[in-house]
């Protein structure tokens, strides 16, 4: 577990720059330059457990349920990096809040060592807890995400746990694009900037597709960042499928911020399956064996 | 001078905040302005605004964070327009949070429908492992907190708006499943079951005029306090007439009947109609047909009003 004194030292190189790319609160983002995560051994570490993470996902849409593929394959990254941050730290906790995504929770949770039990030969079983939104029954999850919007204030209320208790951690709610159409998350929004919940981090898996199609042919969010801004938070774009930028964004404590961060992360929904990366049709997917042994074999 | 029940939830939370540092108080911009909570413990309360869903969610991440929230607004706003966070958040989930909901009922009088909710228990009940109260009286609403508080355990509390009534006594640290009202009571009368504010109102009011009449007051209306409160009922009569501020469907009567096979179970409720105009909450209450004279009616004709009693309201007739 890093120590919080060595968290508070770096906040101040990473997130300052983010604040100080918009002058006069023009452009509300700005993606930190050269992260030191970058070739960090660790980082290629985790991008070798994000593989391993996407092939678990792979199977689990090989099961007689199937799965959410696109999204799940979306996120992948982005809760390796965050759970990476939290494993060793329990003031520190994710929610996924995009709980359609629980096959990459449980594949992501089971490549970190969280949990313990291969979700793959159990997922959408009768008698195994590895349903299709995910449940507090699961090791490693603490809340039941699934019906959208609830993961949000379910972070914002941890953080402020953290904060009433005078611990160093942060509330890391993982949402979908697509979620952002819910109110309940834009009444949160609200109340965190409002009670200035500085070490609330909202990461939005930005990948452009939701259930019925594309996010911008049936509700658009033109300037995300910008709306995330004149809310109240501190801003970051960032691509998320860049391992190491997300870890030099999730590292530091937030000790000496005064705003809850937004983290919008540019994803490719499907990531790292050609056959289906960008397209909406791979919102949930039933294979079978061999479509799956096959595309593990080419899955990046 | 009793406190009405919101003011008597406020003055307890905000002493037993004095010992607990565990206590969090949220509202949700229906606090009013004094709230005894914030001046007394000013770190430990929020004002989130009008998000009444974002507030159930959010007690949540602070109950699984160690701490016991209690969080108060309108009974239609909680109950209805956060209903599926109750739902993961206070059932599926079990989280330490405690609702406290006034305006229940039609209290709010003139404020209107969208104030009035006549439909909490029927959503409340029907989440597994929530506790449900309706405290009568400022010594009810204070054990019912102080229960929530020490427990730990997932609450829901409804309270009216201003009345201020003086609690039954009871002995024990907490309400009993079922607080016995029988002083010149016979046996083998038609038994009131009284719940909440008005229920209670109302049976006293008949006990009054006949105090033959045997009285059972119900605090607690969850499942499984129910189920124990009609093994002690039937244990003592056959016959019941059950007054309730609710909707008959999903009410208390309703449960009732399906736990005392046998036994004779009656409604007393607001109707299905919706209270539309304005007035003062028994003005509200007598336009929906929930007064004296509709107990009296559901009496009939195993007992009849001693003279000066409100008469039963007569059938009209049709005279078209």
């Amino acid at each position: 577990m890093t120590t919080a004194v060595d968290r508070s030292a770096r906040t101040a190189s990473l997130i300052t720059p983010l604040i100080a790319g918009r002058p006069g609160g023009g452009t509300a983002t700005a993606t930190p330059a050269a992260p030191p995560h970058a070739s960090d051994p660790h980082t290629l570490v985790l991008r070798e457990r994000a593989l391993t993470a996407r092939r678990a996902v792979i199977d689990m849409a090989a099961t007689p349920t199937g799965c959410h593929l696109g999204g799940s394959l979306s996120v992948t990254d982005i809760l390796i990096a965050a759970l990476d941050r939290t494993a060793d730290d329990p003031d520190s906790e994710v929610v996924l809040s995009k709980g359609h995504a629980a096959a990459g929770l449980y594949a992501a949770l089971h490549a970190t060592g969280i949990l313990t039990a291969d979700p793959v030969p159990h997922y959408g079983a009768a008698s195994h807890h590895f349903t299709g939104h995910p449940g507090p029954s699961v090791e490693g999850v603490r809340f039941p995400t699934g019906s959208l919007g609830h993961g949000a204030p379910y972070a914002l209320g941890w953080a402020l746990s953290r904060r009433l208790s005078g611990r160093l951690g942060l509330g890391i709610a993982v949402l979908g694009d697509g979620e952002l159409q819910e109110g309940l998350v834009w009444e949160t929004f609200q109340v965190a900037a409002a009670q200035r919940v500085s070490n609330l981090v909202v990461v939005v898996d930005r990948n452009g597709g939701q259930n019925d199609g594309m996010v911008a042919d049936i509700s658009p969010q033109p300037q995300l960042a910008a709306r995330f801004e004149a809310f109240g938070f501190e801003v970051a774009e960032v691509d998320g499928h860049d391992v190491g930028a997300l870890r030099a964004l999730l590292d530091p404590d937030r000790a000496d911020a005064d705003r809850p961060l937004a983290v919008v992360a540019d994803t490719v929904k499907g990531k790292g399956l050609r056959p289906v990366e960008g397209k909406a049709a791979s919102h949930y997917v039933t294979i079978d064996a061999a479509r799956a042994a096959a595309w593990k074999r080419i899955v990046r | 001078m009793t406190l009405a029940g919101r003011a008597a939830y406020r003055d307890e939370l905000t002493q037993i905040a004095e010992y607990d540092p565990r206590i969090l108080c949220l509202e949700a911009d229906l606090g009013g302005k004094g709230h005894p909570f914030a001046v007394n413990h000013p770190d430990r309360f929020f004002n989130v605004g009008i998000a009444e869903g974002a507030m159930v969610d959010m007690a949540a991440g602070l109950a699984e964070g160690g701490y016991r929230p209690f969080v108060s607004t309108f009974a239609p706003f909680a109950v209805l327009r956060a209903a599926e966070s109750m739902k993961l958040a206070l059932g599926y989930l079990g989280a330490g949070i405690t609702v406290v909901a006034p305006y229940a009922g039609v209290s709010g009088g003139w404020f209107g429908t969208t104030h009035h909710c006549l439909e909490d228990f029927a959503v409340v009940r029907a989440i597994p492992g929530v506790t449900v109260a309706a405290p009568y009286g400022e010594a009810e609403m204070r054990a019912v907190v102080r229960r929530a508080a020490v427990t730990g355990e997932p609450h829901y509390i409804r309270t009216g708006r201003n009345a201020a009534p003086l609690s039954l006594p009871w002995v024990g640290p907490e309400p009993p499943v079922v607080n016995w009202d029988v002083h010149g009571a016979e046996p083998d009368r038609t038994c009131l079951v009284s719940v909440g504010e008005v229920g209670t109102e109302l049976c006293l009011a008949v006990r009054r005029s006949l105090p033959a009449l045997p009285h059972a007051h119900l605090c607690y209306l969850d499942q499984p306090h129910l189920e124990r409160a009609a093994a002690e009922l039937a244990d003592h009569y056959d016959r019941f007439v059950v007054v309730e501020e609710h909707r008959q469907a999903g009410g208390i009567a309703s449960a009732l009947a399906l736990l005392l096979p046998g036994r004779e179970v009656s409604s007393v409720n607001a109707g299905e109609s919706w209270p539309v105009h304005g007035g003062s909450h028994e003005e509200v209450l007598d336009e929906l047909g929930l007064n004296e004279a509709a107990v009296w009616a559901a009496l009939a004709p195993h007992e009849v009003p001693p003279h000066g009693a409100p008469a039963a309201p007569q059938d009209k007739e049709d005279t078209e």
